[in-house]
C-alpha cells in the first residue's frame, strides 16, 4: 500500500482579523502519483485551501492537521514547506520590479537545495536546467531576463509559474486556478507542461472553477468544496456531471 | 543673524554658529541639538598602515582607477595617480551663504583643482581617508572643472575610523558641450558626522550624471546646489540611503533652471531600518527666462521597522509659464505579497528581504554609466541587510 504524501485532516481555517470560518472540516488524502482537481463554486473556499497548505501569513488553523511526507507542515514557514517540495502555481502572479526572472529562478532552486543540503547549481548548470524547461513552454530568454511578472500578459503569467514549477521540481503542485485569463490556445500550452511533470513520485491538486482544463489535464480524483468542507468526491467522470449540472445540487443551493 | 545666549561646545570649536530646528532647512536635523561633541581642527599623527587599510576599504579598490588620496583633509601626493589631470593647488572660496558652507571656511580647508581637458576614459577616485584619533574636524574644498567638450568620471569616496567631523565643500563646472559622471559613496567611520556641499555650474548643452549613496556615519547633511547657466543643459540627480541603528541623512537640494530648455532629474531611494531617519528636501527653481523646463523630482522611502522615519520636503519655484514640472515622494514598508511569493518558492525570509531591498535601490544605481562602479554599488546593496 501507497502511503499518503498529503494527508489533510478535519482542517479548520479562519481569517486571522476575522470569526468567520472558511475551511469548516475539510479532509483530504493525496498519494504520489495521483493529480487531484478541486472543484467548488466562488468563495467556497478553494483558495484559502491552497494559501494554507503553501503558509501564506493571515489564515489561523483552529482545528485539525496537514500531515505532509509524514510532518505536521503547519508551523513551518513557506519556504521551509517550499524546500521540502510544496509548490503553489498561482492564480495571480505576483509582480516584482527590480528583480530579473533568472536571477529570481536561481536563489530560489539554490536556497531550495541548501535547505536540503544538496549541491547549488553552479550558473552554468542553471542556465542549461531552465534553458531545455524555457523552450518547451515557449518562454523567450528575453522574458527570463525582465523582472519577475513585470509586463507579462496573462498567458505569460502562467507560463512563467508553470516554468517555476518544471525549475524547481517539486514533489507536490498546487495548481490555483491555473486556467483562469488563458484562451484555448494558452490553457493547451499550459496544460501540457504540467502533464510532462506528472509523473509516479509527483502528486497535483488542480483547483479550478471550470471543467474546461480537466480535458486537458485529466484527473484521478474530483472533490467537490462546498462551503469550506468536500461534499463529494468521485472520479473524472463527477467533473462532467458538474458541468452539466451546476454545483447547485451538490451545495444544496440554487445556482 | 544667529544671536545665541551661550555657545555649544561644538560651537566653540568650529567657531561658527550652528542652525537650530528653528532655521526651516534644518528643521529635521537641528545640528545644534545633534553635534553634541567638540571637534576642534586639530592635527594628528598618522600611520601610514592606517592610511594603506583604509585605501583598501574602498569599494573601487580593485577597479584600477587613478587616485586623488586626501588623509585628514590634506592632499597625500605620494598615495595620489591622476596622470593627463591637471592639478593645481589654488581653489578659489565658494562665495554663498550657507552653513556647511560656513563650517568649512572657519577649518580654513585645503585641496586641489581637478581639471579635465579632454574625453578621460579612466575615472579619477577621489578618495577620502579619515584615521582613528582624538575626535576633531577635518575639510577640504576641492574643485572639478570640465571643459568645453570634454568628460570625466569621477567617484568620490568617503571613508574613516573613529569620532569625527568632516565638512567638505566641491565646486564643480561643466563646460558647454561637456559631461561629467560623478559618483558619491560616503561609508565614513559609524560614529562620524558627515557634512556636504556641492555647488555645479552647468555650461550650454552640458550633461550631468550624478549619484550619491549614503550608508555611513552617524549624521549626514549632504547639500547640492545645481545651476543651469546655459540652456539645452542636463542634469540626472540620483541617490540612495541605506540606513540602520540610529542613522540619520538630511540631503537638500537646489536646482536652478536659469536659462531655457534644460532638463532636471532627481531621484532619491531611501532604505531605512530600526530607528534610523531619512530625510530629502528638494527645491527646484524655475526663472521667467528658463521656459520649456523639464523639471521632475521624486524621492521614495522603503522603512524596514516601525521606529524608522523618512520626511520628504519637494519645493516647486516656478516662474515661467511654458514648463513641465512634477514632484512625488512616497514612503512605504515591505509588499507582504512580494515576500510570500519569494518565500512561497523557497527563499529564506532574509534573503527574499535583501532581494527586494537590492531591487528598490537598485532603480537608482540605473542612471550609473560606468559598469564597474555600477557592479560595486548593486554587490554591496546585495549584502548591506546581513551586515552589522
Amino acid at each position: 500500500m501507497v502511503t499518503e504524501m498529503l494527508f489533510v485532516e478535519n482542517l479548520h481555517v479562519k481569517l486571522e482579523d476575522e470569526a468567520r470560518e472558511i475551511l469548516k472540516g475539510l479532509t483530504l488524502s493525496v498519494k504520489p502519483g495521483e493529480v487531484h482537481a478541486i472543484m467548488g463554486p466562488n468563495g467556497s473556499g478553494k483558495s484559502t485551501l491552497s494559501y494554507v497548505l503553501s503558509g501564506r501569513e493571515g489564515y489561523e488553523v483552529t482545528e485539525g492537521s496537514v500531515t505532509y511526507k509524514g510532518d505536521d507542515i503547519l508551523a513551518l514557514e513557506p519556504n521551509e514547506r517550499a524546500a521540502k517540495g510544496i509548490f503553489l502555481a498561482f492564480q495571480y502572479p505576483i509582480e516584482i520590479p527590480g528583480v530579473a526572472t533568472m536571477q529570481f529562478l536561481k536563489v530560489a532552486a539554490n536556497a531550495q537545495r541548501k535547505a536540503r543540503g544538496e549541491k547549488e547549481f553552479t550558473t552554468p548548470e542553471f542556465m542549461r536546467h531552465v534553458k531545455e524547461r524555457a523552450a518547451k513552454l515557449n518562454i523567450s530568454q528575453d522574458m527570463l531576463k525582465r523582472p519577475v511578472n513585470v509586463g507579462f500578459s496573462g498567458g505569460e503569467k502562467k507560463r512563467a509559474e508553470i516554468l517555476q514549477m518544471a525549475v524547481l521540481e517539486p514533489s507536490l503542485c498546487i495548481l490555483d486556478e491555473t486556467d483562469s485569463g488563458l484562451d484555448i490556445d494558452a490553457l493547451k500550452l499550459v496544460a501540457e507542461g504540467v502533464n510532462a511533470l506528472r509523473s509516479p513520485e509527483r502528486a497535483m491538486i488542480v483547483i479550478t472553477h471550470y471543467q474546461r482544463l480537466l480535458d486537458f489535464i485529466v484527473p484521478d480524483f474530483v472533490h467537490v468544496l462546498s462551503d469550506g468542507k468536500i461534499v463529494k468526491s468521485g472520479d473524472k467522470s463527477l467533473a462532467l456531471q458538474l458541468e452539466e449540472k451546476g454545483y447547485a445540487e451538490f451545495t444544496g443551493k440554487a445556482a | 543673524m544667529n544671536v545665541m545666549v551661550s555657545r555649544t561646545p561644538a560651537e566653540e570649536a568650529l567657531g561658527v554658529a550652528l542652525p537650530s530646528r528653528r532655521a526651516e532647512d534644518w528643521k529635521w536635523t537641528d545640528l545644534r541639538r545633534l553635534i553634541t561633541g567638540a571637534y576642534a581642527p586639530l592635527a594628528v599623527e598618522v600611520r601610514a598602515a592606517d592610511i594603506d587599510r583604509m585605501i583598501a576599504a574602498s569599494p573601487f579598490a580593485k577597479l584600477g582607477f587613478k587616485r586623488a588620496v586626501f588623509v585628514n583633509g590634506a592632499f597625500d601626493a605620494l598615495r595620489s595617480q591622476v596622470s593627463g589631470v591637471a592639478v593645481s593647488h589654488a581653489v578659489p572660496a565658494v562665495q554663498q551663504d550657507e552653513t556647511v558652507i560656513a563650517i568649512n571656511a572657519a577649518l580654513k580647508p585645503k585641496g586641489v583643482t581637478l581639471r579635465f581637458d579632454s574625453n578621460s576614459d579612466v575615472p579619477v577616485e577621489l578618495l577620502h581617508v579619515t584615521t582613528d584619533s582624538v575626535a576633531r574636524s577635518i575639510a577640504t574644498r576641492n574643485r572639478i572643472e570640465v571643459a568645453d567638450g570634454a568628460s570625466a568620471t569621477i567617484v568620490e569616496t568617503h571613508v574613516g575610523e573613529g569620532d569625527y567631523l568632516a565638512a567638505h565643500v566641491t565646486e564643480i563646472e561643466i563646460g558647454a558641450g561637456a559631461r561629467l559622471d560623478r559618483v558619491k559613496v560616503e561609508q565614513e567611520s559609524a560614529k562620524a558626522t558627515h557634512l556636504g556641499h556641492v555647488v555645479v555650474s552647468l555650461g550650454k548643452d552640458a550633461v550631468m550624471r550624478d549619484f550619491t549613496l549614503t550608508s555611513g556615519a552617524a549624521l549626514n547633511r549632504q547639500n547640492g546646489s545645481i545651476a543651469f547657466n546655459g540652456t539645452g543643459g542636463d542634469a540626472r540627480i540620483a541617490g540612495a540611503y541605506m540606513l540602520k541603528g540610529k542613522q540619520h541623512a538630511d540631503t537638500k537640494l537646489v536646482i536652478d533652471h536659469k536659462v531655457p530648455h534644460c532638463v532636471s532629474r532627481e531621484l532619491y531611494k531611501v532604505v531605512l531600518d530600526d530607528q534610523a531617519r531619512g530625510i530629502f528636501q528638494g527645491k527646484v527653481i524655475v526663472r521667467p527666462d528658463a521656459q520649456k523646463t523639464d523639471g521632475k523630482q521624486s524621492s521614495h522611502a522603503l522603512l524596514l521597522s516601525e521606529t524608522a522615519e523618512f520626511d520628504a520636503k519637494p519645493e516647486l519655484e516656478i516662474y515661467a509659464d511654458d514648463v513641465v514640472c512634477g514632484h512625488g515622494a512616497t514612503a512605504g514598508d515591505l509588499n507582504h505579497d512580494h515576500m510570500f511569493y519569494l518565500k512561497s518558492r523557497g527563499i529564506p525570509d532574509a534573503e527574499a528581504k535583501a532581494l527586494l531591498i537590492a531591487a528598490f535601490v537598485g532603480e537608482a544605481f540605473d542612471g550609473i554609466a560606468h559598469e564597474g562602479v555600477r557592479e560595486a554599488l548593486v554587490g554591496f546593496a546585495d549584502t548591506w541587510l546581513v551586515k552589522a
